[in-house]
């Protein structure tokens, strides 16, 4: 689905009038995407919720979680948001050596984030919880793992638009594709803000 | 937790810290995104809440399990309505993008508790 | 409203990657597959659906064939299996939301006043996606009939969770239907997203939201179904790939998996899928009924807003599918309740069509004729449906030939009446011919006695107990000559649908031209010349009314009479520089893109990581290819 919003899709249309809505079609688009992805990740979640307290042989997600490690992986992604955003800030004045600086950070955060999620994978897996052990587990691994494929989306599409100002093909006027990527990269943070709490902290 | 974030604030960055945005609006936008220091300061709330939550799950003996459990979940409503509030800019764009999110979340809110509750409590009357 | 500033690509120095020529033919044989023309494509979406639709009739005719008598032997069950699981999987997912799409993306732009869809790229790529995702599911009978995908079009696990190795079904079928059921889910959630978007956001001026045609609303809450619908059976479908291959127990029940939580996603799905199907149906009739009979649609805001209800209440009844399962009391009688609640607005809507035709000047021609078909088969199996709502009768009902016969009253009397309707209300805007009038009626009424005599007796059938997805049955139950009447029937619709595609192609070549506006109608597609333009409107039209290009050719006098304005009221006699209306480009990317999809599908299906590679490499050149290409070449 990336491919929607990557930079510059904005198609002309001659003498098309303005948007009826008022907003570009890319943004509007990957609104209505980003509510889609909520029933998708809604649906783990909830496959989750119901298996969780399932009385089951074998270690289960639950007795292997270490949370201190989890907390700061996910404090890496909650800061990513945060340097997404100066990115944004940063492109918006046209202040490109910083933008560099701030995707770049963005995607750095995002790569250590998914470095801590296989480390914890390989870990669980070394402790006798694979994927078929219980159902608890194969919701678990399936449910972070969907999520950490779509970082990893995030991660190919930020480092495509820092590549891009890189060479210089990137600039104000792309804003709103930054912006667009943006959203893209918050929903993400904020779907694991929510694993976080639900999979991980409440007993 | 929360000392991390002074490495990672923009401290050499003078010229962003201050009080409102100057940016040039985006399309969409009804009202002035967030300034960097404001968004700075957003991370720093964030920070605080996830602290918090951590906290709270290691008092998890001196507390009842539902007032964690509900400590737990309103400061993950408060960290996603904040990011996609000031983040994702949905409290000052159009409304159009808030309503179309909100149709997506709460419809899956109520959807997925509809079938959690028939799956489990109510299929044993 | 604030003005949005007109985003200008970027000039890039050389046109993207430079492997490929840019491609900018617009007609000839190779520019069907770079075009990203919103008609061109919605033309390909319909044919391709017409031969999926061809391919769906033989599977039922062989079904057909095995049931005509009693202990038939035309299939073994393996292959009869294959046969009614590719037959429901095909109708919905390869004939029934393509065709939808396939109006959508030919009339929304001309209905609304646009010169394009919002995402045109996009559009292309999605169909692009749904043929490789058909062929993929049909490539499966390269290993053999009955290793065709034979879970049913519903898949339940966990029939088709249970590992391959413990051989439950046989070979690979299952896994092609899931992974192909995900590639059409990411193509159908393309194009609905895009029909969100040009609907909301690409409006001409003035055409505001309850000025749109009704097809259009009804459009619009079908994408935003499909869009809300399709990431939840995507959810289920990965889990149960899981199951098969990686012998994970999601859905089995001996490890504490829940198989009735693959029922509830597959169902939380499947019902808004059903208004997925029809709702588009509804559209296209809406559009007939007032031009046929020379009224505007009584009740417009009903119309939209009961559409609306439908979209919403959908949502809420999915439970009816599963009563025999145990779901309890409670949960029994609220989903029960709302079922019979959501026939409110489908009746509001049957009278609303009445409404419209009562007291017109009607006009019985074919579309009329199809648009009434639909009114009166529809009802037919809007009224079946309420009895599923009754939970002690659906009990008696579920899994028997009655269900078989109430939904193919509302989704092939129903929809594909619509469908076949709408085709030649709207022949002559795409392909500036007539289609033949007497040939066009002989088929509805062969149709129309073909479906009756196939599908009546299936309530009879049903209600003497005779089980859907059975083989075989033995003699000497009651069911061998009502059997034989459906098996001729079945044969009828199959002469009739010769019929109606040998009509199409003859009138294709050999039809008498069409006018610009050949039913006198009342939206703004026919205010433009047949067959459309490639750039749609010369001027982007002014919209002040709803059903605004019948209010540009008539008043009404005094007396509330019509009255025809001098012509010269459309906008196409403004002279406009055509030559300086700038279209995007055609491009190969979306086919490069959404040809990694069934690469990755293999590699999913045999488990071959390598084979991966090469359809993630396809995958990464079309997306950055896309994204560095201009969405217009330079001249």
């Amino acid at each position: 689905m990336a491919q929607a919003a990557l930079p510059i899709t904005h198609d002309t249309h001659g003498d098309h009038p303005a948007p009826s809505a008022g907003v570009t079609n890319t943004k509007l688009g990957m609104w209505v995407f980003l509510s889609s992805d909520c029933l998708f990740f809604g649906a783990f979640i909830t496959t989750y919720l119901l298996y969780r307290n399932r009385n089951l042989a074998g270690p289960t997600p639950r007795s292997l979680y270490n949370i201190p490690f989890t907390s700061v992986t996910s404090f890496i992604l909650l800061m990513s948001s945060l340097t997404m955003v100066l990115a944004l800030a940063a492109i918006q004045r046209n202040d490109m050596r910083r933008f560099k600086v701030w995707v770049m950070a963005t995607a750095v955060f995002g790569i250590l984030f998914i470095g801590g999620q296989v480390f914890e994978f390989t870990e669980f897996y070394r402790e006798g919880m694979s994927l078929r052990t219980n159902v608890s587990s194969s919701i678990f691994y399936v449910a972070t793992g969907l999520h950490g494929l779509h970082v990893s989306v995030g991660i190919v599409w930020l480092m495509s638009l820092w590549g891009m100002a890189m060479q210089g093909k990137l600039g104000q006027r792309d804003a709103e594709a930054v912006e667009v990527s943006g959203l893209y990269w918050h929903f993400v943070d904020v779907v694991w803000i929510v694993i976080f709490a639900v999979v991980y902290l409440i007993p | 937790m929360s000392e991390t974030t002074t490495e990672l604030e923009p401290a050499h960055d003078h010229a962003l810290l201050h009080g409102h945005s100057d940016l040039p609006m985006l399309p969409g936008e009804e009202h002035p995104h967030p300034s960097p220091f404001q968004y700075v300061m957003i991370a720093v709330i964030l920070c605080v809440i996830t602290g918090f939550e951590i906290a709270a799950y290691y008092l998890d003996k001196a507390v009842p399990e539902s007032v964690l459990t509900a400590i737990l979940v309103i400061s993950a409503i408060a960290k996603f309505f904040i990011v996609i509030g000031w983040y994702m800019h949905l409290k000052t764009d159009r409304k159009i993008f808030r309503r179309l999110f909100m149709v997506g979340f709460v419809g899956s809110l109520i959807l997925y508790t509809i079938v959690l509750l028939t799956l489990s409590g109510l299929a044993d009357t | 409203m604030t003005a949005v500033p007109e985003v200008m690509p970027a000039p890039v120095e050389s046109g993207g990657l430079d492997l490929f020529r840019r491609p900018k033919e617009t007609s000839g044989f190779w520019s069907w597959f770079t075009t990203i023309d919103h008609k061109k494509i919605g033309i390909l979406y319909g044919t391709t659906a017409l031969i999926f639709f061809v391919i769906a009739g033989i599977e039922a005719l062989l079904i057909r064939l095995q049931l005509a008598g009693p202990n038939g032997t035309v299939l073994t069950a393996g292959q009869y299996n294959a046969m009614f699981t590719m037959h429901g999987t095909t109708m919905v997912f390869l004939v029934g939301m393509p065709m939808a799409v396939a109006f959508g993306n030919y009339l929304i732009p001309i209905m609304i006043g646009a010169r394009d869809v919002a995402f045109p790229r996009m559009n292309m790529f999605g169909f692009w996606v749904f043929l490789f995702g058909g062929l993929f599911i049909y490539s499966s009978l390269f290993t053999g009939i009955a290793n065709m995908p034979n879970g049913g079009w519903f898949g339940y696990t966990p029939l088709t969770s249970t590992p391959m190795s413990a051989g439950y079904l046989p070979g690979r079928g299952p896994d092609f239907w899931v992974i192909g059921l995900i590639m059409l889910g990411i193509g159908s959630t393309t194009s609905a997203i895009n029909f969100v978007v040009t609907i909301l956001n690409m409006r001409a001026p003035g055409m505001t939201l309850m000025r749109m045609p009704v097809f259009v609303w009804m459009m619009l809450v079908v994408a935003f179904l499909t869009v809300f619908a399709l990431p939840i059976v995507t959810a289920a479908l990965i889990m149960v790939f899981f199951d098969r291959n990686y012998l994970t127990n999601f859905f089995v029940a001996q490890n504490g998996g829940d198989p009735l939580l693959y029922q509830h996603l597959f169902w939380l799905f499947g019902h808004p899928e059903v208004y997925i199907l029809i709702l588009p149906g509804m559209g296209i009739v809406s559009e007939i009924l007032p031009v046929m009979s020379r009224k505007p649609l009584f009740g417009y805001s009903v119309v939209v807003f009961s559409g609306i209800a439908i979209g919403f209440m959908g949502w809420g009844v999915w439970a009816h599918h599963m009563f025999a399962t145990g779901l309890g009391p409670v949960a029994i009688s609220a989903f029960g309740l709302a079922t019979m609640l959501i026939a409110v607005p489908t009746g509001v809507k049957i009278f609303n069509w009445l409404g419209t035709v009562w007291g017109g000047s009607v006009k019985l021609n074919v579309p009329m004729l199809f648009s009434l078909g639909f009114i009166a088969m529809f009802t037919l199996g809007g009224l079946s449906g309420v009895t599923h709502s009754i939970v002690p009768a659906d009990t008696q009902q579920t899994d028997t030939y009655y269900v078989v016969a109430h939904f193919h009253y509302v989704l092939f009397g129903g929809l594909v009446f619509a469908i076949l309707g709408g085709i030649v209300y709207w022949f002559p805007k795409v392909f500036g011919r007539m289609m033949n009038e007497r040939l066009g009626k002989l088929s509805f009424w062969v149709l129309f006695v073909g479906f009756n005599l196939t599908f009546f007796p299936m309530h009879f059938l049903g209600l003497t107990g005779m089980p859907r997805r059975t083989y075989r049955y033995t003699e000497g139950l009651g069911w061998d000559t009502l059997n034989l009447v459906v098996t001729a029937g079945g044969f009828i619709i199959a002469l009739a649908t010769l019929l109606f595609v040998s009509n199409a192609v003859w009138s294709w070549k050999r039809g008498p031209i069409a006018p610009a506006d050949p039913w006198d109608g009342r939206t703004l597609e026919w205010s433009i010349p047949s067959p459309t333009p490639e750039y749609n409107f010369a001027a982007i039209p002014k919209v002040e009314a709803r059903d605004d290009f019948w209010h540009r050719k008539y008043t009404e006098d005094d007396q509330g009479r019509l009255v025809r304005l001098p012509a010269g009221g459309s906008g196409e006699d403004a002279a406009v520089d055509v030559s300086s209306i700038h279209l995007p480009s055609p491009s190969y990317f979306p086919l490069v893109l959404a040809a990694g999809l069934p690469v990755i599908g293999y590699a999913a299906v045999y488990k071959n990581p390598w084979l991966a590679i090469p359809g993630v490499l396809l995958l990464l050149f079309g997306m950055y290819g896309w994204a560095i290409e201009p969405g217009t070449a330079e001249d």
